[in-house]
């Protein structure tokens, strides 16, 4: 018989298993860092793909998604089953299948097993978390095992590397060897209740027949008592300490997003700076100079700054992953998002986006259900990030009367602030709610989760997680993100502006006449009609469409349209000096001053709810697979932001604010 | 054939234990409800409820699971 596969060609085997079962970390003990990871076509379910050398032999290791069951109910476990048929285009139908089984769990895993076998294909066991299982008083035989199955058992303890070199031997050893049987369900099968469906017949049989096994293979030696985890997980999900324990790891979660990656992307924006300035001073002036100044280095800039605030967020799920928090979490606040038609796992993803909704909107990957994470991305932008923030405290400062508000202590800039993001949360309620009764109907989606051991989180398995986050980001998203940042540039630029040869103009007037005529400040007159209901004059829509590559810009923009140049809003001068002039600025051949509280308010709720950030909305597109839903968020956000500040200027109007 | 006194597990209180007797719909749902181990004959206990009342924390198999009242009203269980 021909050697499967043949020397030449890679072996493929596929990792099975369910979800929390050391699978990550036995596949990073196996293979170490995955040299493929992408999609699977026309899916956005991670492929994920690591080689190694056994022995002289290429093996490629195909890590699959966790499931429960090779009956597939979600595109994760269609992937699994397609993978396992042969039947995913990509990829070669597998020489051999390793079926991960924890211990601590032993029949739950051996259900998906036995569904495993029944497929044919050479096959390893391999026995996890069962130094887990000794502390618990749990002993498995697994001499006994291979012989119920029909297949090698091989006992790993993948973080000290234990049964590793053994589990790889089976592995090139299995695709010449017996193939195992399928597992005989016939007398199970026959004392199941006739009446039932096939497909539940099926599963009371598998679990009788798995009992039996269990019964033989399992041997407890002392009698299960409370456990040390036990006892914690009365705390961590317990009415009033649990909740105050959930409090407090969310604020250090968010505080550390928001508040550790601040140094480093200082660091980031200075380094950017330093070089901007070095190619400054190396470069003629002209539009090349411009190009890679103004528009690569600024877009490169902007790419990686997020990285900081991507790394630390995933660092934090990966540790409560796998310290098994993650899902406890979603338990806790699970009813709260119900009520809006999102789901427990949606809360993480929601936090995070107040600090930014980039790594919140990639976060959503920890939500299996495809619609529930397809609507926690498209409400996440609604969080109020950190980059409106400088927009809000500016307005609030600048236009807002500091007057007490019942008590003398709560002034009303402060109110003001607390609505915006208030609002924010309210609106992403409401648009969830909407969404999940009209466009994404359908019959009510399970929540049925596993709740994993308390167990001590792997260091390799959490940078690992925090690596591929860093570098999916880069990879995916940042070409694009640059790429759009060129294109703005571009139009902020050209064309090249007709300037009066006076000496007497200055640098920034200089600046605020060529923005004014670019197509950018011409577009900003075009939609004056559109923005004046606002209350905007030409200049402030020509902002607010200059925003598009991220919120922030607004500030800069305004400065440079008001001919201060680029002004810094994050240094006491710049600020001032720009509260200043938009205090001053009026009405294009009026006395009439174009801002006031409505004027102000109005702008606010506009950057509370508009979509004026081109990396949100590109990373969107790369989290969906499609390019269909940046361009409903864009407009629905849009929309929404146009209305609310319309129905607030108009109010403040009428009421005389 | 189902008895009067049959109850669902949506009503076995916090801290109580209840044999499952059978998860009868043939919905997806249902059916993985069966997958996660809720056979009959199984041993249930509810472990705790979220704060806000919902989901449950349930103990089977040697496992622990949290699905919503709603779920849980799919799984008959014995007296």
């Amino acid at each position: 018989m021909m050697e499967p596969g043949g020397r030449g060609r890679p072996l493929t085997v596929a990792l099975v298993g369910n979800p929390n079962t050391g699978k990550s970390t036995l596949f990073t003990a196996l293979a170490g860092i995955p040299t493929r990871i992408g999609n699977y076509p026309g899916v956005t379910v991670e492929e994920k793909v690591g080689r190694f050398v056994h022995r002289g032999r290429d093996v490629d290791l195909v890590d699959l998604p966790g499931t429960y069951s090779l009956r597939p109910q979600s595109p994760d476990e269609q992937v699994v089953d397609d993978v396992l048929g042969g039947r995913m285009a990509g990829v070669r139908p597998p020489d051999c299948v390793v079926i991960v089984v924890d211990v601590t769990n032993l029949a739950r895993n051996l259900f998906l097993a036995s569904q495993t076998l029944d497929l044919g294909l050479p096959t390893v066991v391999a026995l996890t978390l069962s130094d887990v299982a000794t502390d618990r008083g749990i002993a498995v035989d697994a001499d006994a095992l291979a012989g119920r199955l029909g297949c090698p058992v091989v006992t790993v303890v993948a973080p000290t590397g234990a049964g590793i070199e053994r589990l790889r031997d089976q592995m090139l050893a299995a695709p010449a060897g017996p193939r195992p049987p399928a597992p005989d369900i016939s007398r199970y099968l026959a004392a199941a209740d006739g009446s039932r469906a096939p497909a539940a017949r099926d599963v009371i049989a598998r679990y009788a027949w798995v009992d039996d096994v269990v019964a033989e293979v399992m041997h407890r030696s002392t009698a299960p008592r409370r456990s040390l985890a036990e006892a914690i997980d009365g705390v961590l999900t317990h009415r009033v300490w649990g909740t105050l324990a959930f409090a407090l790891v969310m604020l250090a979660l968010f505080t550390s997003i928001f508040r550790l990656a601040a140094p480093a992307m200082d660091l980031i924006s200075a380094g950017m700076d330093a070089i901007a300035a070095q190619a400054e001073s190396m470069l003629p002036e002209g539009p090349l100079r411009s190009l890679l100044v103004n528009g690569v280095l600024a877009g490169v800039g902007g790419v990686v700054v997020f990285v900081p605030q991507i790394a630390l967020l995933f660092f934090f799920i990966a540790l409560l992953e796998g310290c098994g928090y993650l899902s406890r979490a979603a338990f806790l606040m699970d009813r709260l998002l119900v009520g809006a038609g999102l789901s427990g796992k949606s809360f993480i993803p929601l936090l995070s986006s107040f600090a930014c909704a980039i790594p919140g909107i990639m976060a959503a990957r920890t939500i299996e259900n495809r619609r529930d994470r397809l609507l926690t991305i498209l409400v996440a932008p609604l969080m109020s990030c950190s980059a409106r923030l400088p927009v809000y405290l500016l307005l609030c400062g600048a236009f807002v009367p500091d007057v007490a508000v019942g008590f003398s202590w709560l002034r009303l800039p402060a109110v003001v602030l607390a609505a915006m993001y208030a609002l924010g949360v309210a609106v992403a309620a409401a648009v969830a709610w909407v969404l999940s009764r009209t466009v994404f109907r359908g019959p009510p989606q399970p929540f049925v989760m596993e709740l994993p051991g308390w167990r001590w989180p792997q260091v390799a398995v959490m940078l690992e997680r925090v690596r591929e986050a860093a570098w999916s980001f880069l990879k995916n998203a940042g070409t694009l993100i640059l790429a759009m940042s060129v294109v703005l540039w571009a139009l902020g630029s050209y064309p090249k502006p007709v300037l009066p040869d006076d000496p007497a103009m200055s640098e920034a007037e200089r600046q605020g006449e060529a923005l004014r005529q670019s197509f950018l400040g011409r577009a900003g007159r075009v939609i004056e009609p559109v923005v004046k209901p606002l209350g905007w004059d030409w200049r402030l829509g020509c902002a607010a469409l200059a925003s598009f590559p991220a919120r922030e810009v607004v500030l800069g923009t305004l400065g440079v349209i008001y001919n201060l140049g680029e002004v810094d809003p994050g240094e006491e001068e710049g600020a001032s000096m720009l509260v200043r002039r938009l205090k001053a600025a009026t009405w294009d051949g009026t006395n009439r001053k174009v801002f006031s509280l409505p004027v102000a308010l109005s702008l606010m709720v506009f950057f509370a709810l508009c979509a004026q950030c081109a990396s949100t909305l590109v990373i969107i597109g790369k989290e969906t697979g499609s390019w269909v839903w940046p361009v409903v968020t864009f407009t629905y956000m849009t929309v929404l932001a146009w209305l609310a500040a319309f129905v607030i200027y108009q109010l403040g109007m009428a009421l005389g604010w | 054939m189902r008895s009067f006194r049959e109850r669902s597990l949506a009503q076995v209180g916090v801290g109580e234990t209840a044999a499952v007797a059978d998860v009868p719909g043939a919905d997806p749902v249902s059916l993985r409800l069966l997958e996660m181990g809720l056979t009959p004959g199984v041993q249930v206990a509810v472990v705790a409820a979220a704060p806000l009342g919902d989901p449950l924390e349930l103990e089977l198999r040697g496992y622990r699971l949290s699905i919503r009242r709603r779920e849980a009203a799919l799984v008959t269980v014995a007296t």
